[in-house]
């Protein structure tokens, strides 16, 4: 052992200190991204200036204008618009989960398949979406060319195009902690299962599913909080017609310049993100099978 | 287990969903080889778009910025990520539960929130915006992800091979630099190739930071896709396509090869 | 328990917050949030640097709107000046404002629209601009000069002006010649709106024969219920990108700008444009230097280089739209002048909205989520 040792134990016994460890990323959380919601919630209570930014002082009125039936509606309709994305990307995933789950050999294949996606950029997608509706689009002319319509479908710059801009997004994002719930599942129960006399329907509803909940659920959140957040599918894909909350606050925080009614309406919407994880943790201390 | 016949429409049901997933990607790749401007009609195969790629400075600046942004925020974020990863894997502390969740925020966290609220921030600060912002940014949302990727490691990880090497007589220093970061290395790899795909593929977050002369590539591939529908967008989208696939790929198999060591 | 997918754990590992984080992070929240109320109440009012420096900077950063330009203006400067430009592009006076307001410092020339500079004027953020460096001043037509918004342009130095109005492709509808067209279920799904409120919203008003600034409530309505009418005949709201669209067929009727349909018309013949026989938009952009900008020097140079009446008709010439440089119509190949438009008299030029702007907010907000 070298001389300068001594030196070098005590340097990293001091970095393997939890402080020490802990510092860097903790503080970086805390300054970049706990102060800024800090802030965000400081806005959110003082007055618009007149040309946009803000005035010192105190007032409620951004709160008191969210719960206005105008914008009351844009959450409701957000947050159906999010619960049918989580919904048909659960119908459509659990099987993809299910079937990778037993596989076999072809296990890693089929996951990889499904991680590409899930890591391709957000935009790519979306324009691949875009690329298929439009009325001059692949799947107009494949229709036209099949003789199957006689105009154009109006596709693109719908609520259709939207939902089905964000399942094509989100999809991954339910597959992939179904599948880690399912995989952890012990086979032996189900064998167990089989022995006492019961049908496969039985197996699945009664030992599969319930152990896979932790897996549906925390992908129904991974679904449903950015679905509740974005505003690219609905600007790019809903032509800019409908209004979702996420487009609200990008609003407020570009052409309207009203930064405190942004903010305000972020944290209703954060207030009601968590009130969802709150949910999902309360359920998941009451479900069989423990942690995932 | 399965009866056959639920298995096969179990199989083309999946079979469907990954062609749903796949094939629009696939579209688009092919699609960039096609001569014809606006129509889908195939008028011939041409390298014509990726030419035009190269000749627009916007893209080349844009790819620019997105390699510093990414290059900077992975190697913040992964350094961050892995020692929070290692006081939470190794350590009994209090506060231990507080800072776990103080890791997972941003995981549930929208990303319009972050971008807006790291908005409100630098303006009330009076920062000016530009790549330093987009990184810090950056490297606020991907430190959770490295972290929590780097701990899966850590516990699936077999101590005894570090009790061995104590056991024989190798001081900490050695231990770690010997046995555990080799061991650890996969993970924190993959963590790492985790926070530059984040980094190189996030517009919501970069715009809303990004100052004047510093948009990164998604942020021009944005302003592309709200202009126009030209086969130009079919080749960016393409070359982001094939790096991101890349990369995660190679993340994959890093993350898993080392846990079979 | 060893994982193999330590991808997957990313997405389902461990534990997640629990519910005394939620607890501390309420309290935490209320308590920060008096904290960083100071903080940000000690707002910042940095200025830049008001002199002009003696020497000419090496870069340049221009903020202006998406295909506003000559195609080899900037390289033509870069060529003759040694200047390096970076150009950045936006799509609306509101994205303009918001992105300064909000913090973006690096850039040195900007294009704002008449009531835009205004609002930058209010909100103190343009830099005095020095008529000494601009040789060519002198080609500017007396029209474009000195106008409300600027008196002795002290801030701004006339670009180009526009009107807005009806492209069409005339080969597929009849010429439109009333913002009711949006109102008619025949050419449903292949219209479009400009992506902007002041345009959108105005255009109602103007409908009626109301002014295109009205702060009145119940005008604002009406406009509203015009506004959401046609919506439902709307393929979407789409500014400059829906170019494209007339061209490709997608689009048969835009609501667009009279350069952005000239450039169209270079690509496919069949597009023409109306202005609307209720009225219609004009506006005037003018370059203007931000407060804030690093590189002034540079910034004139290149305002005195878009002077040039030769440079100015090849500006002209490919946007499409009206040049204020009177030596430049006639060296223009296609130019548009002030008296050609005999629908002058039905235009009207945009105001600043003042407090009214959060009531606009507001009908906007009703008529994108309607």
């Amino acid at each position: 052992m070298a001389g300068g040792r001594p030196l070098l134990r005590r340097l990293a016994r001091w970095a393997d200190r939890p402080a020490t460890l802990l510092a860097p990323a903790g503080g970086w959380l805390v300054v970049f991204f706990l102060v800024p919601l800090l802030i965000m919630a400081a806005y959110s209570v003082m007055p618009r200036g007149t040309y946009g930014g803000v005035e010192t002082g105190f007032t409620l009125e951004h709160y008191r204008r969210f719960f206005d039936p105008l914008y009351l509606d844009i959450l409701r309709r957000t947050v159906v618009l999010s619960a049918v994305c989580t919904a048909l990307c659960l119908v459509l995933g659990y099987p993809v989960a299910y079937l990778i789950a037993r596989s076999g050999r072809w296990k890693n294949l089929l996951l990889v398949l499904v991680i590409v996606p899930f890591w391709t950029s957000f935009l790519v997608r979306t324009f691949a979406m875009i690329f298929l509706l439009r009325d001059t689009g692949l799947v107009n002319a494949v229709l036209l060319r099949l003789g199957l319509i006689s105009e154009p479908l109006i596709l693109l710059y719908t609520p259709f195009a939207v939902v089905t801009g964000l399942v094509y997004t989100f999809l991954p994002f339910m597959i992939l902690p179904i599948y880690a719930s399912l995989e952890r599942m012990d086979g032996s129960l189900l064998e167990a299962g089989a022995l006492l006399g019961a049908g496969p329907v039985a197996r699945f509803r009664r030992i599969t599913l319930p152990l896979s909940m932790p897996g549906v659920v925390a992908g129904c959140l991974l679904v449903f909080i950015p679905a509740l957040g974005s505003f690219i599918p609905s600007d790019l894909l809903g032509g800019a017609k409908q209004m979702l909350i996420g487009n609200l606050v990008q609003n407020q925080f570009t052409a309207a310049r009203n930064w405190p009614f942004g903010s305000a309406a972020s944290l209703v919407v954060m207030a009601a993100v968590l009130v969802g994880v709150v949910a999902y943790l309360r359920s998941r201390d009451r479900a069989p099978g423990g942690g995932v | 287990m399965l009866s056959g016949r639920t298995s096969r429409w179990l199989g083309a049901a999946v079979g469907l969903v990954y062609l749903f997933l796949h094939l629009p990607l696939l579209i688009l790749v092919a699609f960039s080889f096609n001569a014809s401007r606006f129509s889908v009609d195939w008028t011939g195969f041409t390298l014509e778009w990726y030419r035009r790629l190269l000749e627009r400075p916007d893209i080349l600046h844009g790819l620019r910025n997105s390699l510093i942004v990414g290059g900077a925020a992975t190697v913040i974020a992964t350094v961050c990520g892995t020692l929070f990863a290692l006081a939470l894997g190794r350590h009994r502390f209090r506060g231990r539960r507080t800072l776990e969740s103080l890791l997972y925020v941003p995981l549930v966290t929208p990303e319009i929130v972050v971008g807006i609220s790291l908005l409100a921030f630098f303006a009330a600060l009076g920062v000016a915006l530009g790549l330093a912002t987009i990184v810090i940014a950056h490297v606020a949302f991907s430190i959770s992800f490295v972290a929590v990727v780097v701990r899966a490691r850590l516990m699936g990880m077999d101590r005894s091979l570090e009790e061995a090497a104590l056991t024989l007589g190798a001081d900490e220093v050695t231990t770690f630099w010997r046995v555990t970061l080799p061991q650890l290395l996969p993970g924190v790899v993959a963590g790492g190739l985790l926070a530059f795909t984040l980094s190189f593929d996030d517009y919501v977050i970069t715009s809303f930071v990004a100052g004047s002369g510093s948009s990164t590539l998604p942020v021009v591939i944005y302003g592309m896709v709200r202009r126009t529908v030209e086969p130009s967008i079919n080749a960016i989208s393409t070359i982001v396509l094939v790096v991101t696939t890349i990369l995660i790929y190679a993340a994959d198999r890093l993350s898993r090869g080392g846990a079979a060591r | 328990m060893t994982s193999d997918h330590p991808l997957l754990e990313a997405l389902c590992a461990g534990t997640l917050p629990r519910r005394e984080f939620v607890r501390r992070a309420l309290a935490a929240g209320v308590g920060g949030g008096a904290l960083a109320s100071l903080l940000a109440a000690c707002g910042p009012a940095e200025r830049g640097d008001e002199t002009i420096p003696a020497e000419l900077e090496r870069n340049l950063t221009i903020y202006n709107w998406a295909d506003y330009i000559g195609e080899d203006t900037v390289a033509g400067f870069e060529r003759e000046t040694g200047v390096r430009v970076v150009y950045d592009t936006y799509e609306s006076n509101e994205d303009l404002i918001a992105k300064l307001q909000a913090g973006a410092r690096g850039y040195d020339l900007i294009v704002p629209s008449d009531y835009a500079v205004r609002v930058l004027r209010a909100l103190d953020m343009l830099a005095p601009i020095d008529r000494t460096l601009l040789g060519h001043w002198g080609h500017l037509a007396p029209g474009f000069v000195d106008r409300p918004f600027d008196p002795g342009n002290r801030f701004t130095v006339p670009y180009l002006w526009g009107v807005a109005g009806l492209a069409y492709r005339s080969d597929r509808v009849p010429a439109p010649d009333s913002w009711a067209v949006f109102h008619d279920p025949t050419w449903r799904g292949k219209m479009t709106q400009l992506d902007d409120m002041r345009e959108v919203i105005g255009g109602w008003l103007l409908y009626r024969g109301r002014s295109p600034n009205s702060r009145v409530p119940a005008e604002l309505a009406d406009a509203k219920t015009d506004a959401l009418r046609a919506k439902r005949n709307l393929k979407s709201y789409l500014s400059s990108p829906v170019k494209t669209q007339l061209i490709a067929g997608d689009v048969w009727i835009a609501h667009l700008w009279n350069g952005d349909t000239a450039q169209a018309r270079m690509e496919h013949p069949a597009i023409a444009f109306a202005v609307p026989r209720e009225g219609g938009m004009i506006y005037l952009d003018s370059m203007a230097v931000p407060r804030t900008a690093p590189h002034k020097r540079a910034a004139h140079a290149f305002m005195d280089y878009v002077l040039r009446p030769d440079v100015a008709a090849t500006i002209a010439d490919r946007t499409g739209y009206g040049s204020p440089n009177a030596d430049a119509l006639a060296l223009q190949q296609r130019p548009v002048r002030m008296d050609d438009t005999e629908a002058l008299d039905r235009l009207q030029y945009q105001d600043d909205l003042g407090e009214a702007t959060a009531l606009w907010d507001r009908i906007w907000t009703e008529i994108k989520a309607g």
